[in-house]
C-alpha cells in the first residue's frame, strides 16, 4: 500500500502535466472555517527587513482582546499599521489547495474539454492574552513603556521587562490575563532582548470607524532574526493550533530550519465524489499527512512566483486572481511595485503543539524558485455511447483508474469507501458481459488505516545493524588472533 | 547467505570509504524516500557524475591511483545530502569546485578545504543560486541512533572520533549554557537543537573527513573545539543557520599553520601508508597494501 502511494504521485504528476494547457474553469469556495483555532500571517522579508502581518479570528467580546507579541526592536509609530482583512482574503483565496476537473473525450465521438477546479480555504488567530479593557496604574516591576501609540482601533504599548515575574506582574495589575503557559517562556524572551508588542481595542474608536471585526496589525522592522514566536501563544500541552504563513521574498522560498518543510500530497487523482466533499477531503488529508510527517513538520502548500510583471503562468489552474501589486503593498511587499523586482510567495501550513515544536519557528529565504501547489484532480467520463471497440477499451480503462483513484483516496484520508462502490459498479455495467467478467476484481477497501510508517527507517537501521554486526564479528577474531 | 555476508563484511573492511560510501547512500535514500525529500534523483546523478569525471581528469593529470575516485563518491554524495541549487550549472560549478578545489588548493602536498564543504561555500558565494536546508532531516531520537550509530562505526575505522566529539560536545555545552542556563529555556528546546539531523550529519562526517583535519590528535581537539565556538557564535548571536560550513570552511584555512606547529602523521585511507598507530587497524588487508598508493 506504502508503495502505492508513493509511485502514483509521479504518473498523476504527468497526467495533470499534459492537461495543463486547458483553459477555462470555474472556482467553488469550501467553508472558510475549515480549521479551528488558527491564525494567519504574512511574513515579508527582505534582507535583514521583516514586516509581519497578524491577522486574528478572535471571537469572543472584542472588550476582551488583547494580545502581546515578542518582537526584537522598539517599534516606532511608523512601523505599525492596520490593514485590510481583505489582503488576507485574496492571498488565502489564491493559494488554498485547489480541486481541478478534467473532461475524458468520448472515443467513439470528437469532444472539446473543459476544465474546473475548486478550491478550499483556510483561515486564522494568534498570541493571545486577553484583557479586560480597565486601565490601572502602574507600578513598574522593571516594566518600561517604550512607547505607546494609538493605532486606528487599537492601543499599542512596546514593553521592555527586566525579568518576567516583573513583566508577569505588571501585566497582571494592567489587568491582562497570561496562559498557564506564559511563565515559561517569558524569561527567554526578556534575556534574548526581545520587546513586548501589546494590543488591546479602544472600543470608541472602533465604534466611531465602523468596523465590526477586529482589522490585521502589521509591524516592520529590521532585524537578523526571522522567526515566529509560537511559544508564547501555545495553548496547553496537549493542544494543537493551526497557522498559515504567507511569506514573500525576492530571490525564492521560505524554508523553516529547525523543523522539516514538507510539500503536501499533490497532483493526486482523486473521485468525482470528492468534489461534494472537498473541505472535509483537505482536512482529513492535512491531519494524516501530519501525523505521517510525525506530528513535527511544516506543510509546504503553495510555492509560486508571483511578479506582477512575471509573464510565465501564474498558477496552473487559478483559483483566484493572482495578488495586485496594490494588494502586495498592503501586505508588505513594498518592492513590487514600478517592476521593482522579483516576488516569490510560499504558504506554509503548521499544526503545532508544545511537546512536538518545543522551539519557535525560524526561517530562511533560499534562492528555490521551483513552483509548487496542492492540487486534486478530479476526472469526469466520457458522455454518449461508448459500445464501439474502442469505447469499449476506454470504459475498461476507465475501471481501473477508478479503482486507483479509490485507493489513492483511501490513501490520503483514511475514508471507509464501503459505500462507495456504484462509483465503480457504473461503469462496470456499461461494458458488455463478456468484458465485464474479464474484468480484475478491484479490492475495497484497501489497506490497513495507515498513514505511512517508518518501513525505511526499519530497513536502513537493518542495514546498519549488518554492518555493526561485521564490524564486531571482526573484532571479534581480532581478539581471538591476539 | 553466510559467504555473501563475509564477502560483504570483507568489502566494508577493506577501505573506510566502503562504510562511508554505504552509509551516505543510505542516508541518501532514507531522505529521498521517508523524508519525501523533493525526488530529485536528476540532482544526484548530476553532483556525482560531475565529481566522477573532475576526479577522473585529476587521476589521469596526475597519474594517481583510480581507487582515489572512491573519495569521489564520498564527496559527491555527500553534496547530495546537503547541497541545493535550482539550476543544472549550479550544481555541476559546485561538485567541480569540490573536487579540483582539492588538487588545486594544497600546501605541503595535503589538500586544506574539506572538499564538499568548500564546494557549497564557494558556489554560495559565487553565484548566489544554491542553498542547503539544515531543517531537511528534522530533529529526533531516531536521527541520533541512526546517524551517531553509523558514524561511530566509519569514525572509529580512521580514528577521527576524537574530533567529533571534541565538536559536538564544545558546542552542545555553549549552547547549554546559553539556552537553558542563561536563557531559561527547558531542556527540550535544547535537545530539539541538539537532535537535529543536519548538525548530527555534519558531527560525523563532514568534520571527520580525515584528509582534511589536522595531522595531530591534539591540533584536532583543538581545530573541533575551534568550529564549534564559531559554529555556536554565528548561529546564536547572528542567526545564521548554515553557520557550521561557514565554520568549518575557515577554520580548515588554519590547518596547515596546526599541522606546521603540532606536526602528526598524515592519514592515508589505506593501510600500510601510515606509521601513526592510530590509523593503522591491524591486521587488514596486508595483501592489498603493497600494491596501492594512496593519494
Amino acid at each position: 500500500m506504502m508503495r502505492i502511494e508513493r509511485l502514483l504521485p509521479i504518473a498523476a504528476f504527468l497526467a495533470a502535466g499534459s492537461a495543463s494547457a486547458f483553459c477555462g474553469f470555474y472556482v467553488a469556495k469550501a467553508d472558510a472555517t475549515l480549521f479551528n483555532d488558527r491564525s494567519e500571517v504574512i511574513l515579508v522579508r527582505d534582507g535583514q527587513r521583516t514586516t509581519i502581518t497578524m491577522s486574528s479570528d478572535f471571537k469572543g467580546n472584542v472588550r476582551d482582546f488583547a494580545m502581546v507579541v515578542p518582537v526584537p526592536t522598539v517599534l516606532q509609530r511608523s512601523d505599525i499599521r492596520i490593514v485590510e482583512r481583505r489582503v488576507f482574503d485574496a492571498l488565502d483565496a489564491y493559494s488554498a489547495p485547489r480541486l481541478v476537473e478534467y473532461w475524458d473525450e468520448n472515443p467513439c465521438q470528437q469532444w472539446r474539454y473543459a476544465i474546473a477546479e475548486d478550491m478550499a480555504d483556510m483561515p486564522t488567530a494568534m498570541a493571545e492574552v486577553r484583557a479586560p479593557a480597565r486601565e490601572k496604574k502602574d507600578r513598574d516591576h522593571g516594566v518600561t513603556v517604550e512607547a505607546q501609540y494609538a493605532v486606528g482601533e487599537y492601543d499599542i504599548l512596546i514593553l521592555s521587562a527586566t525579568e518576567s515575574n516583573g513583566l508577569k506582574q505588571w501585566l497582571l495589575d494592567n489587568d491582562y490575563r497570561i496562559p498557564t503557559t506564559a511563565h515559561e517562556v517569558l524569561d527567554p524572551y526578556i534575556r534574548s532582548g526581545l520587546k513586548f508588542f501589546v494590543v488591546k481595542v479602544d472600543l470608541e474608536r472602533m465604534a466611531a470607524g465602523g468596523y465590526d471585526l477586529l482589522r490585521p496589525i502589521q509591524v516592520r522592522f529590521e532585524s537578523h532574526k526571522f522567526m515566529l514566536p509560537l511559544r508564547l501563544g501555545m495553548a496547553n500541552s496537549n493542544g494543537v493550533q493551526d497557522m498559515i504563513v504567507y511569506a514573500f521574498t525576492r530571490t525564492g522560498r521560505v524554508e523553516c530550519v529547525n523543523y522539516r518543510t514538507v510539500k503536501v500530497p499533490s497532483d493526486r487523482n482523486v473521485p468525482l465524489f470528492t468534489k461534494e466533499r472537498f473541505g472535509p477531503f483537505y482536512k482529513d488529508l492535512y491531519e494524516r499527512s501530519w501525523k505521517r510527517e510525525g506530528r513535527n513538520a511544516v506543510s509546504l502548500e503553495y510555492a509560486w512566483n508571483v511578479t506582477p510583471s512575471f509573464n510565465g503562468m501564474k498558477c496552473d489552474p487559478c483559483v483566484g486572481p493572482p495578488p495586485m501589486t496594490n494588494e502586495l503593498a498592503e501586505a508588505g511587499v513594498d518592492w513590487a511595485q514600478n517592476g521593482g523586482g522579483q516576488v516569490f510567495f510560499t504558504r506554509m501550513h503548521v499544526r503545532y503543539g508544545r511537546d512536538k515544536f518545543p522551539q519557535d519557528l525560524f526561517f530562511q529565504v533560499t534562492p528555490n524558485t521551483e513552483h509548487f501547489q496542492a492540487r486534486y484532480i478530479l476526472t469526469h467520463p466520457a458522455t454518449g455511447d461508448l459500445s464501439c471497440e474502442a469505447g469499449q477499451d476506454y470504459l475498461e480503462e476507465l475501471f481501473y483508474k477508478r479503482t486507483r483513484e479509490m485507493d489513492e483516496l483511501y490513501a490520503l484520508t483514511g475514508w471507509d469507501l464501503s459505500n462507495e462502490r456504484d462509483y465503480m459498479n457504473e461503469v462496470k455495467r456499461k461494458l458488455n458481459p463478456q468484458r465485464r467478467n474479464d474484468l480484475d476484481a478491484p479490492l475495497l477497501p484497501m489497506d490497513g488505516p495507515d498513514g505511512g510508517g517508518p518501513g525505511l527507517l526499519v530497513l536502513a537501521l537493518g542495514m546498519m545493524a549488518l554492518v555493526i554486526g561485521g564490524m564486531l564479528a571482526r573484532s571479534g577474531r581480532t581478539l581471538i588472533n591476539a | 547467505m553466510t559467504t555473501i555476508a563475509h564477502r560483504l563484511i570483507h568489502f566494508l573492511r577493506r577501505d573506510a570509504r566502503h562504510f562511508q560510501i554505504v552509509f551516505l547512500t543510505t542516508f541518501l535514500v532514507y531522505g529521498t524516500l521517508e523524508l519525501q525529500w523533493e525526488t530529485e534523483w536528476a540532482r544526484y546523478a548530476l553532483l556525482l557524475g560531475t565529481c566522477f569525471l573532475v576526479q577522473a581528469f585529476f587521476i589521469r593529470a596526475k597519474g594517481l591511483p583510480w581507487h582515489s575516485l572512491k573519495s569521489a563518491a564520498i564527496t559527491g554524495l555527500g553534496l547530495s545530502v546537503l547541497f541545493h541549487a535550482d539550476h543544472a550549472w549550479v550544481l555541476v560549478l559546485g561538485a567541480a569546485i569540490a573536487i579540483a578545489g582539492k588538487f588545486l588548493i594544497r600546501v605541503r602536498g595535503k589538500h586544506v578545504f574539506n572538499p564538499g564543504n568548500f564546494g557549497i561555500v564557494a558556489t554560495i558565494l559565487l553565484t548566489g543560486d544554491a542553498w542547503v536546508s539544515p531543517g531537511q532531516w528534522g530533529s529526533g531520537p531516531a536521527l541520533v541512533f541512526l546517524v551517531g550509530a553509523a558514524g561511530l562505526t566509519v569514525l572509529l575505522r580512521v580514528g577521527r572520533i576524537d574530533t567529533s566529539i571534541a565538536f559536538f560536545a564544545t558546542f552542545a555545552a555553549l549552547d547549554l549554557c546559553r539556552t537553558v542556563l542563561y536563557l531559561g529555556w527547558g531542556t527540550d528546546v535544547w535537545a530539539h537543537r541538539m537532535m537535529n539531523g543536519s548538525l548530527l550529519l555534519f558531527t560525523f562526517f563532514m568534520i571527520t573527513d580525515p584528509m582534511t583535519t589536522p595531522n595531530s590528535p591534539w591540533a584536532r581537539i583543538a581545530w573541533s573545539m575551534l568550529i564549534a565556538v564559531i559554529t555556536f557564535a554565528m548561529g546564536s548571536f547572528a542567526f545564521v543557520h548554515t553557520a557550521a560550513i561557514w565554520a568549518l570552511c575557515l577554520v580548515c584555512a588554519i590547518t596547515p599553520i596546526l599541522d606546521a606547529l603540532a606536526g602528526g602523521e598524515r592519514f592515508a585511507w589505506l593501510p600500510g601508508h601510515s606509521k601513526s598507530p592510530l590509523h593503522a587497524a591491524p591486521g587488514v588487508a596486508s595483501r592489498i597494501e603493497q600494491r596501492i598508493q594512496a593519494r
